[in-house]
Formats: structure tokens, C-alpha cells, sequence
């Protein structure tokens, strides 16, 4: 059978890379975009069809709203920071490659594979009123009875607990991040600016920060949208008692049976989280050295 | 003239038809649904009641939508195969048109001599002017207190006939005692909170679920419960339900719903009573999840399933159930005889909240379709923003009523019981 000269660009070598990308575009389509795509109808749409703001309007307008993107916010602006802050320093110190700065790495790394539900309640057991701090304070003789730390009363010591849960919990995808950026540093960098006289905070302010740029902009990133989405953790631990956004989301879906609220919240996330992410990539830039 | 005898001798053959193919009984219920409850209604209830009168029982177990469209579909049709039908209350207002007035059946059954109806729920199976349905099983929500909190209760206050003033002095006597507070309340992600807002509290201070939301009495509630809140165990934000505070002795009272105090009380059943909730100045408001009986007007045999309505409240079908599935009995005869145990100490303590006089029953509104959930949302967050935020009662019941009118109005979902009976 002659072949047709479409038939024949479609089998060439230049298609080929195409053909083989195919199988991805497909499943992102599939299980990514149709179904952002569909978010998106169901926050503006109702189910006969009509253009409707209503949604977004019963989301703004809710009791829980102001509530919920301040305590979001809030989280993200201690968290992200301090986890940032935390990682470069275990990430500086693993880099030193001292004696057994391997098997260190892996011991941070190790919150990494917990999920997040269980990581939750694996603290909510630390700080509940008959939990392992209560006790040993207790055992100690240092109180005389248990301190409730998480109680509606306390909102500081529930904002304090829920900190500390997702710092022990997601600092490692920063940490390993930053290491391989780390790593990546090629050490003449280093060695030329001893060379000149540099001293060690110096080498860290002036060549390895700026280099690790685009490492801390990806775990910036990724560590940003993350904290965003962050809701087991806090509904194990805070209950009704801190409202979160991807909370929200999830009580409008399944307690409140409403989709398109929670679909405007989903929304809300994803605009959130894009503004924040074209932030990193704009502001972080790494700059390009002219001579 | 003809034509319609004609039609009526093909509507006789074609449901004589019927009979001769399928002699059995078509019971179809929206309870006892999950595959194992409905194994349980086939191998262990129904046998019994086949051996006795020769019938064999088809036992469906059908979603709500699915039993409602079909008794709707017969009753239009003017020939049906169901005989017999088990559904919650507030189910039963959509289709009560459909079904067959069972006040001589009821006086039959009463007219036996060895059960007792509660008379509450007889009265809310009699809608418009017919008897809808027969009640059948009940779920309901309690409180469980354990004995070592007797103790605290004021002297002249007797813990089965409660009042809301008085659960608030025993939780603060036993706070000024011990130092902790041992009042549990769920209030977690997952609780039942929302049942004790409008089903409890509400009907209780107000006399209604829903049209009494933004009222004078209700501030005095909101009041109240801010109060209360003070001796509710701090961590009650967390609990989901009340099972495991009982038993680690975190709480020492607690409301909830039976089931989801049933395993502190099967465990210990020696340490812990079952108790009515608490009455206040409108009565003493309470929840009933309340399932009924009922035969349609198209039903083909009648008379069976009076018969399996008949065998179905004996007291020791009622038992059956209660251990069976965990439906408490609408029959006063049947707490006596459960065994003994924990299900005992529960039965007895549903049994005596079903008989208070001054029970003010509410039924969960019905109606209100996939925004049932944006009811409870209104309750909740009044709560949240009252009792743990301390925003001003007005503020927050002005701006959540607005909601619930909304809701009720978009939804056009009937005025609950037991709001319907205010003027």
C-alpha cells in the first residue's frame, strides 16, 4: 500500500519525540486538566446549567471564611519560613560530610514517609490531655494535673502544636531539596573565593546561597502549595477550633454536600497558590552574572 | 360504563395474576439496608414468623429515593407488589397519601394486651387524619453518666427526670470537687454536636428546632450553653464521639448517640447509667431517628402483613432487634425483657426518656434533600462563633437565621416536628 505523505511526516523521526510524550499529555489530560476544568464549571456553574456567582459569594459571605484564610495564612507565614530556615541549616551540616552525616540525612528524611493523617494523631496523642508530655510531666511531678494544650481555650498552644507537627513532618522535603542543590555546587566556587580571602559566613552569604537559588525556589514552591493544601494535621489536632481552607473545602464536599462551595474553595487554593508561586519565580530569580 | 368493568376484571385478573405467582410477602425497608443487617432480618428475624404462619417474607432493603419513587409509581399504577413497608418518619410524609389507614390494625394490636405503644409515636405515625404507619424502632441519644458521679448530683435533684439547670450545678459541683471538667459534649470534626443544638437544646428552651432560631428564649439557650461550657471537658473540640472519653474516665456525664456510647456501656456495664437528656422550661426536647410500619393501598395481601406487623412489635421481636441491629424498642413491655448487660442498662435508660411526661419529641427535618448538611452547618457555626469565638448571640443568630430561612424557603422542606405544633 503507497503511503501518504501525512502518513508518512507522522512515522518520521521529527514526530517521534511527540509520539512518545503522547501517553503523558494523555494522562495529565485525563486525571489533571478535565478535572481542574471541571472545578472550575462547578464553582460558577449551577446544575441546570446557569452562569451563577453564588457560590463564590456563599464562600466569601460564610462565618467560617475570614476565619479560615487567616488562619491558612497565618500557618503558611510561620511554617514555610521556619522550615526554609531549619532545612538550609541540617542541609549546611550534612554538606560538611562529616562521619555519619548519611545516616543523619536519613533520620531527618524519615518524617518524609509518614503520612500526614497519621502524623497528625501521632502528635495529637503527645499533647492530649492523657498523652506522653502530659504523663511525663506528670511522672515528673511537675504538674499535678494534665495541662490541656489542645482546648479551645488555648488557641495559641493548638496554633503552637499544629507548628510543630508540620515542622517535624515536611521540613524533610525541603532538606533533601536543598542537599541535592547543595551538591550540585561545584566546589571551585568555594576554593576560588577562599582563595580571595573569604571567610566561611561569606562563602555561605555571597556564593552558596546565591547558587542554591533555584533549589530553594523549587522547595519554596512545592513547600508553599503543600502548607496550603495542609488539613489533616490540623483538623487532627484543632478540630472545629482552627478553620483551614483545604478544611473548608473538604467539610463543604462531604459534611455540607454542597460541591460548588467547595469547589469555589478549591479555587480559591489554586489562585492562591499560582500568585504565590509566580512570586518565587519572579522575585527569586536567580540573576544572571554580566561581567 | 362497560369499558370500566372491563378494565376493573383485567385489573382483578392481572392482580390475581400476581398473588398466584408470588405468594410471599414483599417487605421493603430503608433501615436494616447494609447486606449484613438485611442477612440478619432474613436468617434470624423472619424464619420464626414463616414457621408460624406459613408466609414467606421477601425482605428488600431499598435507598430512600428508590422505595419512595416505587410506592409513588404503584400508587399512580393502581396495583402494587409491596406489602409492606419499613421507612423513617420523616420519609413517611412524602408519601403518606399512598398508604392505607392502619387505626383498626392499631386498636387490634392494642386490643392484645401484652405491649404498649409509646403513645408519642403513635401520634406522630397519625398524619392528616389516617394512621400512617405503626412505629417499629427507635434510635435515639442519651446521657451516660458514670455511677462515680452520682455522688455530686444535687440532693433533690432525681437523675431521670433531669433539668438543663440542674446538669449545670452537677457538672459544676463535680468541677469545684475535683478540679476537672467532666461534662462531655462532642464538638469534633465528625460529632453529633449539631443534634444536640437543635434536637436537645433547641426544642428544649425554645419549643422548636428551626422557627424559634433568632428568639428571645434562644439567646437565653445560647446564654446557657456558654455557661454550661465551662465545665465541658476542654478537649471536647476533639471527640468525635463519647465511647472512649467515657471509659478513659475523661468524662464522667456525657451526651451522645446510643450508638456511640454503646461500647463504654457493654463494656462496664456495672460502672456507668443510662440517663434522659436533660428537660428545660419547653419540655424536655429529644431526637427520635423513629421507624414505622406501614402497608400500602395497593399492597396485595393485607392481611400478612398486618400479621408481620403484629409479630414485628411483640416484645421479643423487638429485643431480637435491639441485639440483633441495635434499634431500641417503641414498646414498653420489651426494656423488661431484654436480658441483662449493658444493652439492658441502655434499653432501660431509652425506655424511661420515651416515657417522660414532658417528652417533647423532634424529628431531624426531612425534606431538606443533599442541603441537610447546610442545616447542621448553621448550628455548628453558631456554636463555633457563640461558645468558642464569643461573638455576640444577636450578631451571630441574626446573621445564621437568615441562612436557615433560605434554606427552608429554597427547599420548600416542611416545618419540623415539633415546630409544626406551635401556634
Amino acid at each position: 500500500m503507497p503511503r501518504t505523505p501525512a502518513l508518512r511526516s507522522l512515522a518520521s523521526e521529527k514526530a517521534l519525540p511527540y509520539w512518545l510524550i503522547l501517553p503523558t499529555i494523555a494522562y495529565v489530560a485525563v486525571f489533571f486538566l478535565v478535572p481542574v476544568v471541571q472545578a472550575l464549571l462547578l464553582a460558577f456553574r449551577t446544575q441546570d446549567g446557569q452562569w451563577t456567582t453564588r457560590f463564590l459569594v456563599r464562600m466569601v459571605q460564610d462565618i467560617q471564611f475570614v476565619s479560615a484564610l487567616r488562619f491558612t495564612l497565618l500557618l503558611l507565614a510561620i511554617i514555610v519560613p521556619l522550615q526554609l530556615v531549619t532545612a538550609l541549616f541540617i542541609a549546611l551540616l550534612v554538606n560538611t560530610r562529616f562521619r555519619g552525616s548519611r545516616t543523619f540525612l536519613y533520620i531527618c528524611a524519615i518524617p518524609l514517609g509518614i503520612s500526614d493523617l497519621a502524623a497528625g494523631l501521632i502528635w495529637f496523642s503527645l499533647f492530649t490531655q492523657h498523652g506522653y508530655i502530659n504523663s511525663f510531666l506528670y511522672g515528673l511531678g511537675i504538674i499535678e494535673r494534665p495541662i490541656f494544650f489542645l482546648s479551645a481555650q488555648n488557641t495559641g498552644w493548638v496554633l503552637g502544636s499544629i507548628v510543630l507537627a508540620e515542622h517535624w513532618r515536611a521540613t524533610a522535603i525541603v532538606l533533601v531539596i536543598l542537599v541535592a542543590g547543595l551538591q550540585m555546587i561545584s566546589r571551585d566556587y568555594l576554593e576560588a573565593a577562599e582563595v580571595f580571602g573569604a571567610r566561611s559566613w561569606q562563602r555561605l552569604w555571597h556564593v552558596t546561597l546565591p547558587l542554591l537559588k533555584p533549589s530553594l525556589q523549587s522547595a519554596l514552591i512545592i513547600r508553599t502549595i503543600l502548607a496550603l493544601q495542609m488539613f489533616a494535621v490540623v483538623v487532627a489536632m484543632g478540630g472545629r477550633m482552627v478553620p483551614v481552607l483545604a478544611g473548608e473545602a473538604y467539610y463543604w464536599y462531604y459534611l455540607y454536600r454542597n460541591t460548588n462551595v467547595a469547589s469555589a474553595y478549591a479555587l480559591l487554593l489554586m489562585v492562591i497558590s499560582a500568585l504565590l508561586a509566580w512570586g518565587y519565580l519572579r522575585f527569586l530569580r536567580p540573576r544572571e552574572v554580566r561581567p | 360504563m362497560r369499558y370500566l368493568s372491563v378494565l376493573l376484571l383485567a385489573g382483578l385478573v392481572a392482580s390475581a395474576a400476581t398473588v398466584a405467582a408470588a405468594p410471599d410477602l414483599t417487605f421493603m425497608s430503608t433501615q436494616m439496608r447494609p447486606i449484613t443487617e438485611a442477612e440478619w432480618v432474613r436468617t434470624v428475624l423472619l424464619p420464626p414468623f414463616t414457621t408460624e404462619t406459613g408466609v414467606p417474607v421477601v425482605f428488600l432493603g431499598a435507598e430512600e429515593p428508590e422505595l419512595t419513587n416505587r410506592i409513588l409509581a404503584e400508587f399512580e399504577a393502581g396495583r402494587g407488589s409491596l406489602d409492606l413497608v419499613g421507612d423513617l418518619h420523616g420519609n413517611f410524609l412524602v408519601y403518606y397519601g399512598a398508604l392505607k389507614d392502619l387505626g383498626a390494625e392499631l386498636a387490634q394490636l392494642e386490643a392484645l394486651g401484652d405491649r404498649t405503644l409509646a403513645q408519642s409515636f403513635v401520634e406522630l405515625g397519625r398524619i392528616g387524619d389516617a394512621q400512617v404507619y405503626i412505629p417499629w424502632m427507635q434510635a435515639t441519644y442519651v446521657l451516660v453518666a458514670n455511677k462515680k458521679a452520682l455522688q455530686y448530683l444535687p440532693s433533690w435533684a432525681d437523675p431521670t427526670t433531669l433539668t438543663y439547670d440542674q446538669l449545670y450545678l452537677w457538672a459544676k459541683k463535680i468541677y469545684e470537687a475535683t478540679g476537672e471538667q467532666k461534662l462531655g459534649i462532642p464538638a469534633g470534626p465528625r460529632a453529633l454536636l449539631h443534634r444536640f443544638l437543635h434536637g436537645y437544646l433547641y426544642p428544649s428552651f425554645t419549643g422548636a428546632q428551626v422557627k424559634k432560631f433568632d428568639s428571645p428564649a434562644a439567646v437565653l439557650m445560647w446564654e446557657y450553653l456558654k455557661d454550661l461550657w465551662q465545665y465541658v471537658t476542654p478537649s471536647a473540640p476533639l471527640l468525635d464521639s463519647m465511647d472512649t472519653a467515657l471509659l478513659s474516665e475523661e468524662v464522667w456525664i456525657a451526651w451522645d448517640h446510643t450508638a456511640r456510647v454503646k461500647t463504654a456501656v457493654m463494656e462496664r456495664p456495672d460502672d456507668f447509667v443510662v440517663l434522659p437528656a436533660p428537660a428545660g422550661p419547653k419540655g424536655r426536647g429529644v431526637i427520635t431517628v423513629l421507624a414505622g410500619l406501614a402497608i400500602p393501598q395497593t399492597a396485595p395481601d393485607p392481611a400478612s402483613a398486618y400479621q408481620l406487623i403484629e409479630y414485628l412489635t411483640r416484645p421479643s421481636s423487638q429485643v431480637a432487634i435491639l441485639e440483633g441491629v441495635g434499634f431500641f424498642p417503641v414498646v414498653t413491655e420489651a426494656a423488661g425483657a431484654v436480658p441483662t448487660g449493658g444493652l439492658k442498662v441502655l434499653a432501660d435508660g431509652v425506655a424511661v426518656q420515651s416515657a417522660s411526661p414532658d417528652l417533647l419529641v423532634s424529628i431531624i427535618p426531612g425534606g431538606l434533600g443533599a442541603r441537610g448538611g447546610e442545616f447542621n452547618k448553621v448550628y455548628l457555626d453558631s456554636f463555633t462563633e457563640i461558645v468558642i469565638r464569643g461573638r455576640p448571640i444577636k450578631e451571630v443568630l441574626a446573621q445564621q437565621g437568615a441562612l436557615l430561612d433560605a434554606l427552608f424557603r429554597e427547599t420548600g422542606a416542611p416545618t419540623p416536628v415539633p415546630d409544626v405544633y406551635l401556634p
